[in-house]
């Protein structure tokens, strides 16, 4: 039966789920990826991360969802509107790796089989290309930033922040200049002179 | 005795006329006398052919031109290259509207690799803030300077040249110094664009911009890598436009708006490979184009999630 499940899933072209015998309780059907999906490798996290085991390897694990006072990282979690924990992702046992809802050790650097536990359309895309971002070319390897490359996992929704200069706003072309309260610039007029005086 | 002074003075003029046509020679050859060109590279100007109809070697002299007129005019050491389009290839972009937040890193990015000049006012891409349940352009406002983006009630939709497929500027152009080349990328021939702005006028998405000054650019801040229909420096009076970052793209690169997104919304790539990101978004997203109704058949798509 479950074999014929897998035949469905691969003729529909969904996801590769792998047979993985090493947990207790039988057979758990693992992501290993999309059999269509061009392959790729994932860019390596700028920010170094830090070793968890030097502390929570010798603590008591409290499954409470609290404010972590005098805590040496951040406090609180801002994800899955307070439902989450920290060992919904965490792996208990090796501090320094992440776990599945099936059970799986993830490294950090594969976080994105973790996101896409719950975020399965999203890595779907992702895989394909209509989600996150390549690096550099649009042929050749393909290099991707993984999930947690823009998104802080601990609190994931992108922040505002300034946008860079509007354009000059061009004499004539916009009446609602006084709106933006932007100078009115003549075709003529050198904007800024400090950058055009090196001629 | 007469008639020899008359000799003499007939030899000195005929040395000093000869002298004179020697110096006026040499100025003439010199780099002071063309603008800050030799002789040679103004006359090369001057007769310089259409790019589709100039050979191998009238493009490769064209190319060498541009490198010194870009080291007299700006200080810096360029590369212009001519990399030909590549063979089964058909760009094509596509921008996820629920992804951009308006950052405008695009602009900017577009701003240095393109070597616009800094005072020129001009921008390729125009990222519009709208107003939510609307795509009407007219209410749209690209001058938005807020402390920060996305706003409440707002969505951002960059605009930028579209590439059509059937290109109204292109039919515009009385002296056909623009055209679409076979990967898709409508190009400009700056040299010979005589500064009409009749593709202005025929362009619906308001994607191509006259050129009202000379560049000026630090020569720290020219980009070094360029293509003779891409980001060289541009003359005063002409149209320019985006191209896709030809520079860039027909190596493989992405285009600097694309490296640029924090947010990862611009997807391009070749619409000829079934296995491309591009065509994923296309066969699986729902897309639309800016205008498709004047059927100018754009290859920029925007879509959301």
């Amino acid at each position: 039966m479950r074999r014929a499940l897998f035949l469905f899933w691969i003729s529909i072209g969904w996801p590769i789920w792998a047979t993985d015998n090493s947990t207790d309780g039988g057979a758990v059907l693992s992501f290993v990826g999309y059999p269509d999906a061009p392959n790729f490798t994932v860019k390596p996290l700028k920010k170094k991360i830090r070793n968890c085991e030097r502390c929570h390897g010798e603590m008591q694990h409290n499954t409470n969802i609290r404010v972590l006072e005098d805590a040496p990282h951040i406090d609180s979690l801002n994800h899955g509107n307070g439902r989450f924990w920290c060992l919904e992702c965490h792996d208990e046992v090796e501090s320094n790796k992440l776990q599945t809802p099936t059970g799986e050790k993830v490294g950090f650097a594969d976080a994105y089989l973790v996101c896409g536990s719950c975020h399965a359309n999203r890595q779907k895309d992702w895989y394909f290309g209509a989600h996150g971002k390549r690096v550099e070319n649009w042929d050749g390897q393909r290099v991707i930033l993984g999930c947690t490359n823009c998104h802080e996992p601990h609190e994931p929704t992108l922040q505002p922040y300034k946008p860079k200069a509007p354009p000059q706003l061009r004499v004539g072309l916009n009446p609602s200049a006084k709106k933006h309260q932007l100078p009115i610039i003549w075709p003529w007029q050198v904007i800024n002179t400090s950058e055009a005086n090196h001629e | 005795m007469n008639k020899e002074n008359n000799e003499e003075n007939l030899n000195l003029s005929r040395r000093k006329f000869i002298g004179g046509i020697g110096a006026t020679g040499a100025v003439a050859l010199s780099a002071g006398a063309w603008g800050g060109k030799t002789l040679q590279d103004a006359l090369g100007d001057l007769f310089q052919d259409h790019y589709q109809r100039m050979t191998p070697e009238e493009i490769k002299e064209v190319l060498a031109r541009i490198e010194r007129k870009a080291k007299s005019d700006y200080g810096a050491e360029i590369k212009c290259e001519n990399t030909p389009p590549r063979e089964k290839v058909l760009f094509g972009y596509a921008l996820n509207i629920a992804k951009c937040k308006g950052y405008r890193d695009c602009v900017h990015a577009c701003v240095k690799e393109n070597n616009h000049g800094r005072d020129s006012q001009t921008q390729y891409i125009r990222v519009l803030e709208m107003p939510n349940g609307t795509t009407d352009l007219e209410k749209s406002d690209h001058y938005y300077n807020h402390e920060q983006v996305p706003q409440d009630g707002k969505y951002y939709l960059p605009v930028q040249c579209m590439q059509c497929a059937d290109p109204p500027c292109v039919k515009a152009c009385p002296v056909s110094a623009t055209w679409a080349e076979p990967d898709g990328i409508v190009v400009v021939d700056y040299d010979w664009c005589i500064g009409c702005r009749y593709c202005m006028t025929a362009c619906p998405y308001w994607a191509r911009h006259f050129n009202w000054t000379t560049p000026r650019i630090p020569p720290e801040e020219v980009n070094p890598q360029t293509h003779y229909l891409g980001n060289r420096p541009r003359p005063r009076g002409v149209v320019e436009k985006c191209h896709f970052c030809i520079q860039r793209t027909r190596k493989g690169l992405q285009p600097a708006c694309m490296d640029a997104c924090p947010t990862g919304a611009r997807i391009f790539g070749n619409l000829l490979d079934p296995k491309s990101e591009i065509r994923y978004v296309l066969e699986n997203k729902t897309v639309f184009r800016l205008k498709e109704e004047l059927g100018t058949d754009p290859k920029f798509w925007y879509f959301t999630d």
